[in-house]
């Protein structure tokens, strides 16, 4: 039998290192030429090139490596190299590991690592390696360990996955705790709470429990929130609703909550797990705000009601169109200027100085001593503020026109006084008192701005409004109850 | 017909307003209310067909005045710029004209409170 035609049948095909192994030189090794390779070596390494899992044999007391194109993979940068080459040699970074693998194998016994750490060099950098390796020794023909067979499964991919998981869990375990939110775990149809983190916030549930929609949700909450739990579920999508809760004080808070649908791989609600927030702060700012809303749209049309009405009053039988404009003009700027009384929060009282301070000023004819406005500190309310500016203004413009501020030295005097009247009640008695003006005769014709002050401030004020026209200048006198034309 | 009317209206140029178009509408304005205590005195004591009743009176709801003139089986309806959000039970059915409104607006509210 000549060498060509052995080298034909061994090892019958074996794939790459079938192929390596029947071109490769084994007289250089101590195995020697493959004619005359022993039967039992013969027997194994056609074995091993036939199987799918990694091996390499390990043969003679150097261990001469013969392995299988599985184990050429695993390899890596090493492969062909280690092909002939004795294990301590191919891998002098594990040198140590299978000398020992060697004396026990060759001694008749057998090792078995599972996972087993190493750190191999096979593309020339150092890299951490886990692995599941057997060793079996392998009879020879004299019966007696003539190498070693190893099964070199590595295990790096799940090792990896499996730390991976662990960050990742530890990851999900720190978010868990960071957060500030109510974390809470549901049976797929809602019905059982698995778990509640109440953070506070909400009664915690440690074990599952079917009553936690009567624990955290009052009876009339209850349809919405199931309502958009059901609808939930029917599309399997995100659960997300800001409802109001029980607290776990019992009384109630507002919650923004948001659940998500774990599905398993046939697309099967498994659990939700959801989050919610305290969100009762920002809740009660929103309700706030909308009564402040509320509020402010009542004044806008109060405000357009009084601008109507001061529009259908002045311009009502006008003569002069400018005229009425420049008057319409003056009376919506004091009706703004007694808006600003009003801006500041309701019932908060206001002082009656500054009132007609602001209402009087804009008008008061130049040089000294014009006006004099005098009187004991009194705070009004809001309204009666705003209809005493509207009034002042009437007099004031009628002053500039045709009274006290109409020639050069007429003068106004704007005093007032409380005094005691049975049965213990305190009135406010406020004049306006025009002197040094045009010798004044009553009006033919009394206008919005006489109505305003006799009818309008009179019934505001729950008191009496006289106006007299004294030939020595206009008077007017307020006398009414303090506090009786409030609440 | 002229209607003998209560104006309960804590503004006193709306008031003067309600009273002009009142007036112009061929009724007589009996009484003027601009304080919760003095609209349920006038509601007590007046005698009235009818009654307008603005919801906020310088801070205090006038649901009071209505529960009198309810009682009294005068008829009345609230003039408010809250509009029907601000009527509360158990008058939310009641007749609610918004402000600012139209003088024709008051004529028919008058109109049907009255019928």
């Amino acid at each position: 039998m000549s060498d060509a035609i052995f080298l034909t049948t061994f090892p019958g095909d074996g794939g790459e290192l079938g192929a390596l192994i029947r071109s490769f030189d084994w007289s250089k090794t101590s195995l020697g030429p493959l004619k005359r390779w022993p039967q039992s070596l013969k027997t194994v390494t056609g074995m091993l090139l036939l199987s799918p899992v990694p091996m390499v044999l390990l043969w003679g007391r150097d261990g001469v490596m013969i392995y299988n194109d599985a184990y050429s993979e695993f390899a890596g940068g090493r492969h062909p190299r280690i092909l002939g080459t004795k294990v301590r040699e191919g891998w002098p970074e594990v040198a140590d590991f299978n000398d020992n693998v060697m004396r026990v194998g060759l001694a008749g016994g057998t090792l078995a690592y599972r996972d087993q750490k190493l750190t191999l060099h096979r593309h020339g950098r150092p890299e951490q390696v886990w692995m599941n390796l057997d060793y079996s020794p392998v009879l020879d023909e004299s019966g007696t360990p003539g190498g070693v067979i190893a099964i070199v499964v590595e295990t790096s991919a799940q090792i990896r996955a499996v730390a991976q998981l662990r960050e990742s869990e530890a990851r999900f375990r720190a978010l868990v705790n960071a957060t500030s939110d109510v974390i809470y775990r549901m049976s797929p149809d809602w019905t059982e709470m698995q778990a509640l983190d109440g953070r506070g916030f909400l009664a915690d549930s440690a074990g599952p429990t079917v009553r936690w929609m009567d624990i955290n949700l009052f009876p009339e909450d209850q349809p919405g929130v199931q309502a958009a739990i059901d609808e939930a579920i029917r599309e399997k999508s995100v659960f997300q609703l800001e409802h109001r809760v029980r607290r776990a004080d019992g009384t109630p808070g507002w919650a923004f909550s948001r659940a998500v649908p774990l599905l398993d791989a046939e697309g099967n609600i498994m659990e939700w797990f959801g989050a919610a927030s305290d969100v009762s702060e920002r809740h009660r700012a929103e309700q706030h705000l909308q009564l402040v809303i509320n509020e402010l749209n009542h004044r806008v049309k109060n405000n357009l009601t009084m601008t109507q009405a001061i529009a259908a009053q002045t311009f009502r039988g006008a003569e002069d169109v400018a005229q009425a404009q420049a008057k319409f003009s003056a009376r919506i700027m004091a009706l703004a200027q007694a808006n600003d009384l009003l801006t500041g929060e309701r019932g908060v009282d206001v002082a009656l100085r500054g009132v007609l301070e602001q209402a009087v000023s804009p008008h008061v004819a130049e040089g000294p001593d014009r006006c004099r406005i005098e009187g004991p500190d009194l705070q009004l309310s809001p309204k009666t503020a705003l209809s005493l500016t509207m009034a002042m203004h009437e007099l004031a413009v009628n002053a500039l026109k045709y009274g006290a501020w109409s020639t050069c030295a007429g003068k106004v005097e704007l005093t007032w006084k409380t005094y005691e009247a049975p049965p213990g009640t305190t009135r406010l008695r406020l004049e306006w008192r025009e002197t040094g003006g045009p010798y004044v005769s009553p009006p033919a014709r009394r206008g919005f701005g006489s109505r305003l002050i006799e009818r309008g401030l009179a019934t505001e004020m729950a008191g009496t409004v006289t106006m007299t026209f004294d030939p020595q200048g206009l008077v007017c006198v307020v006398d009414a109850p303090l506090r009786a034309h409030g609440r | 017909m002229t209607l003998r009317i209560l104006i309960v209206e804590d503004e006193m140029t709306i008031a003067l307003l309600m009273e002009d178009m009142l007036v112009e509408l061929g009724h007589d304005v009996v009484g003027i209310a601009m304080r919760l205590p003095q609209a349920l005195e006038l509601a007590r004591i007046l005698s009235i067909d009818l009654a307008i009743i603005d919801v906020n009176l310088d801070g205090l709801v006038s649901f009071p005045v209505a529960d009198v003139l309810h009682d009294r089986h005068v008829p009345f309806f609230f003039a408010t710029g809250y509009g029907a959000a601000g009527i509360e039970l158990p008058y939310k059915d009641r007749l609610v004209v918004k402000k600012p409104f139209y003088l024709k607006e008051l004529q028919s509210a008058i109109t049907r409170a009255t019928t």
